[in-house]
């Protein structure tokens, strides 16, 4: 079987975006949306200075997270490596957009033009399927296809071969079968010093970089790369480059997740409570609504919304489709449960509840694309702010209503327990971004957030929470306000993972290319924390 | 899956030649009568040097059809105060009254006579883009040829943004109108500024792509790290116009600080005149018989004419005899018992004060660094080694110099040439595989071919065209409004002299008193195509100025532009995907097309013209037959004035030339001409053929690369080291000159030196700008300049939204690019909005902060700072051309100057 892989040269490539143009020709994206174009990247300091053309664009990874993500199956994989996406499926969640660490997503929701009303050629080339879904390079599939129907070698034959090798003016863009070991590209290999961007991340991108003739001196200069990476975020030109914030999950996203971790938690300490003698119709139908109402915002987020219901194609693999089964679950249970205040269907909706705030978090863990998100310790911070918030939330109605203060005490033991945990994650999982690196910007929000959850996030709750285990009148009050203020801490913390501490990848280099002549330069990786 | 719908398709042959470095062939895909992609010509894979590929700009070409900014109806002006502020107030009309109202002036003018009371033609034009837009100009030069004398003087850009010394001193050494390295042999590049990863087009792209593969290593030499720079394997930051110090170091280290064996001393001593000795006077010493330049024979201890056989030529020493010497105006001197050296001698003199350490103070480039360049330089040169080309055997000198814009033209850039051509001859690396060589040929003649173009000339020498400069010869009175061929004997009188010009002076003249030269006349009509000089030219305010009072503008209009704002009628022409031509291709030609085919390529008419735009052909045919000269016009397309003679010793396509003819006929016939050149008559296919075959090439001899097979055929010799006719000719130009009383080009007849000192050309331009602007020269800290853009053909295609869009991802384009440390020191931060400002204008746009620029310079790339273009009049980009001053300080010999000037920067606002 082939596995088509593209390599680019960067000792041959000159920046001059042909391919770029030559992409947009051929695949007739809007103005601005380049599934292919070339970076340039300057590092180093004046008169030491490095700067590198780069193509970028879909990696067509061997495990693709966006095909993992994908809740609809509209993105898929061939048999032969090519990531493809079916716009007829697509519903434009983005998901695969975070979870692509390439940013080789567009998400285009409105048809726009060159010069503002569609010229002849942009009429004739308009395509509607394309809106509002989530498009990317194919590889031009549809010549690869060709070319096999007419037994012509893609990689070799110009009508076989994506549109941006066939325009490189440099040959410095190569395509071939890596599973054949004479082909082009696995010549190339075998010759030349390369890397695959990102590899740390594990996707195994089937899109190499040359770097350079493997005989010749390679001078990667490890002790000093250290020092130029760090020296990136402040004196050399990365625009375009370092990571930038993802742009498509904003805070109706994010209000899934207020509302998601919420009302799952609120649920499960309504059932708990339940299972006590506490009466658990309000407090289960407000933890369904503010699920429901999470649910809803994310639905009208989307950029085909009418196909929402596509979103149960993939639960084998995505966790967004996993999540939109467990709540078709949970709902008609939770609903019925409360109702008839039936214990049993109360402990599966919780249960149902758990596994929807379970759901909710490996979304981020699955999001390759957001170094922020897609670490293991986002999981059980996730959940303990779940259930936190799901105890101040129930702190809060128990203000309210006389028949679930008797349970307000142990809520607020609880509080207390969940608190702690949450800061406990919270520590652990902001020292592992720190550890495993993060860009510097997430870091920076997320340094400017960290007083603030320790202080409204547990030392607030808990300095509310004590006086009111020794003044009894003052109790439902302070309690509430303890839960409102772990409610609060915990929504505002989501709503900064979403909307500011979610900065994508960015591009980086394993090391700059020999040009001709000399040694290969050190690492680039601008934007980026690491020790 | 992805989208694939079905089309009801085909694909049409077409090139690009937007720029100098085409033309590219490519292919056009039509889906229902619309252009939808461009795409490789990969039938042309294998005799096109870069397999086919076309530039990133031929992809903006379907935009460019159907923009909805076009100018798609024939207009005339209605408001008739021209200038700036005046809105022209065109209205629509037919294309039969705006024929009349052009063909009404050109006969009027015709009647009082095609050239006007100061002896200036009537009749002027404007074409921009280094000669390209003779690509889709049709047969416009049959019109212009049937017109008679045309002024073409009025520059949009030659001269400050041109190879303009390399231009004239490249023909005159080399036949090379433009310089390239033979790339694809050699091993070592040394590159001042030139930019040919942005202005090299496909074929260079690819070939030195080629060349890194292959280890070539290529130092480049420039104030910043361009996109060439990123992809060398050296930068070296050098200080802005210095690089004469750079290359004159060079030429100590090899002169002084190595064997004399590191040179080719066999190419020295017969294909220079490096043996030649000079006399007292400092002109060749000549044999009283013959006149022929003397040459000290070792071995029988005489002197003895350069082309005596079998001498063993000194190159160094002092020697005692006799001979004559001829100065300017023919004058002659006997010396008896001079006491003489060989050229070469006086070389090694001339160069010993520049020394690295000298030339580090000047450059800010360390000395250790210039002798490394040098020495690596050397090492690589290969002396004594030789190739089989074609089965000829060459010499192989795998080493070049080249140089950029700003190196190569304006002050200094004689300096650079001759040392960069001087070194090639040091090592016998100038026109041999690996070394360094000329492209093609547009001064001498015949210009379609290298090697026809060597003739014997004066003192072994290839004959050379220059102009007049005898008592009795030299034109005193201008032919044209730039005074060419008065003032520059380089600039020869081929058809391309006048258009290399100083072509500043056309203008400078029109509001400018040159002393003792008529007052320059405005020209009755004005031609415009495919050039802006409001916008692309130097002091581009005052260019408009005098652009407002010409009475009758002719502009072939894509959109409206800066210039044709100034149009009294504006005609609409099909643009590159509509017309149909067909262009000679092949052979060698500018910056670094080389290829082993010669032949022709179709621009066939890919889509409908849009609105009522008309092929050029058709308007060049209805034009001529309403001006009266039908029948010139067709014999001027029958003896080729379009680009090919309709008949031959085999064949014969002539058009009747009493007839009209339809654009189809005109070009089928020059299609069967093409078809029988290239078959020796053997084969006549037509238009048909050519649609369905878009190209059609016969085998070039690559020998024909390489200039040196024919100067050992011919005996020649390359006119290096000491340039004794260049002294000649600048002293019999200074006589007339003052003869006449005329002493303002006095600092010009500076240059006319047999082998150029170093010049302190900072001081040159700020003493320039003090004396003009009387300004504090501490105020302008920066060097500004400026750089090509492979996305923009220099501002013709400013208005294809494609273009911005992909510029844009390639830094520097928009903005000013400024140092990171410099700009801190100012308070400016990265997208900041800074205003740049020379002694005469002032410019604004966001800041780039990067560091691979010089902490002393500014860079502002392409053509900008439109205020009518659509699309491009809201970029708010900054623009350079403003900013330079047209002077005649910063003019050189040559008519040219350098696209630089000192400014000051200052923030003022922050970046958003």
């Amino acid at each position: 079987m082939s596995r088509w892989t593209m390599l680019a040269d960067l000792e041959r490539c000159v920046g001059c975006q042909t391919c770029t143009a030559a992409c947009r020709h051929a695949n007739a994206t809007s103005p601005a949306v380049q599934w292919r174009k070339v970076l340039d990247v300057e590092a180093g300091s004046f008169p030491n200075v490095n700067r590198t053309f780069v193509p970028v664009g879909c990696q067509h990874c061997a495990d693709p997270p966006c095909m993992h993500v994908c809740p609809s199956t509209a993105t898929r994989q061939r048999p032969d490596g090519i990531v493809t996406i079916d716009y007829e499926i697509c519903i434009g969640c983005a998901y695969c957009d975070v979870a692509c660490p390439y940013q080789a997503r567009f998400l285009v929701h409105d048809p726009s033009f060159a010069y503002g009303p569609a010229m002849l050629s942009e009429t004739v080339r308009f395509d509607d399927a394309r809106m509002g879904v989530a498009q990317k390079c194919t590889y031009c599939s549809d010549r690869i296809d060709f070319g096999l129907e007419n037994e012509l070698v893609p990689g070799i034959d110009p009508r076989a071969t994506p549109a941006c090798v066939n325009a490189c003016i440099a040959d410095a863009l190569i395509f071939g079968d890596i599973d054949d070991p004479y082909s082009n590209v696995s010549k190339l290999l075998r010759e030349q010093r390369h890397f695959r961007m990102h590899a740390e991340v594990g996707t195994e991108p089937n899109f190499y970089y040359l770097t350079g003739q493997a005989n010749g001196a390679v001078d990667v200069l490890p002790a000093s790369a250290p020092a130029l990476l760090q020296a990136q975020s402040g004196r050399v030109r990365t625009r375009g480059v370092e990571p930038w914030h993802q742009e498509h999950w904003n805070w109706k996203a994010a209000g899934n997740f207020l509302c998601g971790g919420a009302g799952t938690g609120l649920f499960a300490v309504v059932a708990i409570t339940a299972l006590n003698g506490a009466p658990p119709l309000i407090g289960g139908l407000l933890a369904l609504g503010t699920v429901a109402l999470g649910l809803s915002l994310l639905a009208f987020k989307i950029g085909r919304p009418f196909r929402f219901v596509q979103v149960l194609r993939q639960p084998r693999r995505s966790w967004m489709s996993r999540e939109a089964w467990v709540a078709g679950a949970f709902f008609p249970v939770a609903l019925v449960a409360v109702w008839f205040e039936n214990q049993t269907l109360l402990i599966i909706a919780a249960l149902l509840g758990i596994g929807f705030l379970i759901c909710q978090a490996m979304m981020f863990y699955a999001s390759k694309g957001i170094p922020a998100w897609r670490v293991k310790t986002i999981v059980p911070l996730l959940v303990a702010t779940g259930f936190a918030e799901g105890a101040g939330l129930f702190l809060i109605v128990a203000a309210f209503m006389p028949d679930l203060q008797p349970f307000a005490e142990p809520i607020a033991v609880a509080l207390v327990i969940l608190v702690s945990a949450r800061h406990l994650a919270w520590r652990v999982y902001f020292d592992e971004l720190g550890r495993d690196g993060a860009p510097t910007k997430t870091l920076e929000i997320y340094g400017v957030f960290a007083p603030w959850f320790l202080v409204t996030g547990l030392v607030v709750p808990l300095w509310l929470v004590a006086p009111g285990f020794v003044l009894p009148s003052f109790a439902p009050a302070l309690f509430a306000l303890a839960g409102l203020m772990t409610l609060v801490t915990g929504w505002i913390f989501k709503l900064i993972l979403v909307t500011r501490a979610g900065y994508n990848q960015g591009f980086a280099l394993d090391h700059t290319p020999v040009r001709g002549f000399g040694a290969a330069g050190p690492s680039v990786k601008p934007g980026w924390h690491s020790h | 899956m992805p989208v694939s719908k079905p089309r009801d398709e085909r694909t049409v042959s077409s090139y690009c030649y937007q720029c100098v470095a085409g033309p590219d062939l490519l292919k056009v895909r039509i889906e229902n009568d619309v252009a939808t992609e461009v795409a490789p010509n990969f039938d042309a894979a294998k005799v096109h040097p870069a397999g086919g590929k076309a530039c990133v700009k031929a992809f903006g070409l379907v935009q460019k059809a159907y923009t909805p900014n076009r100018v798609l109806y024939p207009m005339k002006r209605t408001n008739p105060l021209k200038g700036r502020e005046h809105d022209p107030v065109f209205v629509r009309i037919s294309w039969d009254e705006a024929l009349d109202l052009v063909a009404e002036k050109l006969n009027a003018a015709r009647a009082a006579g095609v050239n006007d009371e100061q002896g200036f033609p009537r009749l002027a034009a404007s074409f921009g883009g280094g000669g390209t837009p003779t690509a889709y100009m049709g047969t416009l030069p049959a019109f212009l040829a049937a017109w008679g004398p045309v002024d073409m003087s009025f520059g949009s850009g030659q001269g400050v943004k041109c190879y303009h010394s390399e231009h004239l001193y490249g023909e005159l050494w080399h036949r090379a109108f433009t310089v390239a390295p033979d790339t694809p042999l050699c091993e070592y590049l040394i590159s001042f500024g030139a930019n040919v990863e942005a202005s090299g087009g496909v074929c260079g792209v690819k070939r030195h792509a080629d060349a890194r593969k292959r280890g070539m290593k290529r130092v480049q030499v420039e104030p910043h790290l361009s996109v060439t720079g990123a992809c060398s394997a050296e930068w070296v930051p050098i200080k802005p116009k210095t690089d004469a110090a750079f290359l004159f170091a060079m030429l100590y280290v090899m002169l002084h600080e190595h064997r004399r064996e590191r040179l080719d001393l066999v190419f020295l001593k017969e294909r220079s005149s490096a043996g030649y000795l000079i006399a007292p006077g400092g002109f060749f010493l000549r044999d009283p018989q013959s006149r022929k330049p003397l040459v000290y024979d070792l071995k029988s201890g005489k002197a003895l004419p350069f082309d005596t056989q079998g001498m063993r030529p000194a190159l160094e020493g002092k020697y005692t005899v006799d001979g004559i010497e001829l100065g300017p105006d023919s004058e002659l001197t006997e010396h008896s018992k001079a006491i003489v050296q060989p050229a070469f001698a006086h070389l090694v003199a001339h160069v010993k004060d520049y020394t690295p350490e000298w030339a580090s103070a000047i450059c800010d480039v360390p000395a250790a660094v210039i002798r490394r360049i040098t020495n690596e330089y050397l090492e690589h040169a290969r002396i004594g080694e030789t190739i089989e080309i074609e089965g000829v055997t060459l010499p192989l000198r795998p080493v070049a110099i080249a140089l950029g814009k700003t190196v190569n033209n304006g002050w200094g850039g004689y300096e650079c040439c001759w040392a960069r051509t001087l070194i090639a001859c040091l090592l016998g690396a100038l026109e041999v595989p690996g070394g360094t060589l000329g492209t093609t040929v547009r001064l001498n003649r015949p210009a379609d071919n290298r090697w026809s173009s060597v003739k014997p000339g004066p003192d072994g020498f290839m004959e050379y065209p220059m102009n007049p400069t005898g008592k009795n010869e030299w034109l005193s009175q201008p032919t044209v409004r730039s005074a060419h061929r008065t003032l520059v004997p380089l600039i020869a009188n081929s058809p391309w002299s006048q258009a290399l010009g100083p072509t500043h002076l056309a203008w400078m003249m029109q509001d400018e008193d040159f002393d003792q030269l008529p007052q320059a006349s405005t020209p009755d009509v004005w031609f415009v195509y495919r050039t802006n000089p409001a916008i692309s030219f130097w002091d581009t305010k005052r260019i408009g100025e005098i652009m407002a009072k010409f009475p009758f503008t002719v502009c072939f209009a894509f959109t409206r532009d800066e210039t044709n704002h100034f149009a009294d009628v504006l005609l609409p022409d099909c643009t590159d995907l509509e017309g149909l031509q067909l262009l000679r291709i092949g052979g060698t030609k500018y910056v670094e097309q080389f290829w082993d085919h010669q032949g022709f390529a179709l621009r066939d008419s890919a889509i409908p013209p849009q609105g009522e735009a008309k092929d050029f052909t058709w308007i060049a045919t209805e034009i001529a037959r309403r001006a009266g000269l039908l029948e010139k016009y067709n014999e001027a397309i029958n003896r080729g004035a379009h680009g090919i003679r309709l008949s031959g010793p085999s064949f014969d396509f002539s058009l009747a030339a009493d007839q009209v003819h339809d654009v189809e006929t005109i070009w089928d016939a020059t299609c069967r001409a093409a078809s029988a050149e290239l078959t020796d008559g053997v084969e006549s296919q037509g238009l048909a053929w050519f649609r369905e075959n878009g190209f059609r090439v016969k085998p070039f001899s690559r020998l024909q690369w390489y200039l040196y097979p024919k100067v050992v055929e011919t005996g020649l010799r390359f006119e290096q080291p000491y340039q004794e006719r260049m002294l000649r000719v600048g002293k019999e130009l200074g006589r007339r000159l003052h003869e006449r009383d005329i002493h303002w080009w006095d600092r010009q007849l500076e240059e006319y030196e047999p082998m150029p000192h170093w010049r302190d050309l900072a001081a040159l331009w700020e003493d320039a700008l003090v004396k003009h602007y009387q300004v504090r020269i501490e105020d302008y800290p920066f060097w500004l300049i400026t750089a090509r853009s492979m996305q923009y053909s220099w501002g013709n295609n400013v208005t294809i939204q494609l273009m911005k869009e992909l510029a844009g991802n390639v830094i520097g384009h928009g903005s000013v690019v400024m140092n990171e440390s410099a700009a801190a020191r100012l308070g400016i931060a990265d997208g900041d909005l800074v205003e740049v400002r020379s002694p005469l204008n002032s410019t604004k746009g966001p800041v780039v902060l990067c560091e691979g620029i010089r902490p002393d310079t500014l860079l502002i790339i392409g053509q900008f700072e439109q205020w009518e273009t659509p699309f491009a009049k809201d970029f708010a980009t900054p623009n350079m051309n403003a900013l330079v001053p047209m002077l005649l300080d910063l003019t050189d010999a040559t008519g040219s100057s350098a696209d630089l000037v000192k400014a000051a920067v200052t923030r003022v606002g922050r970046a958003a």
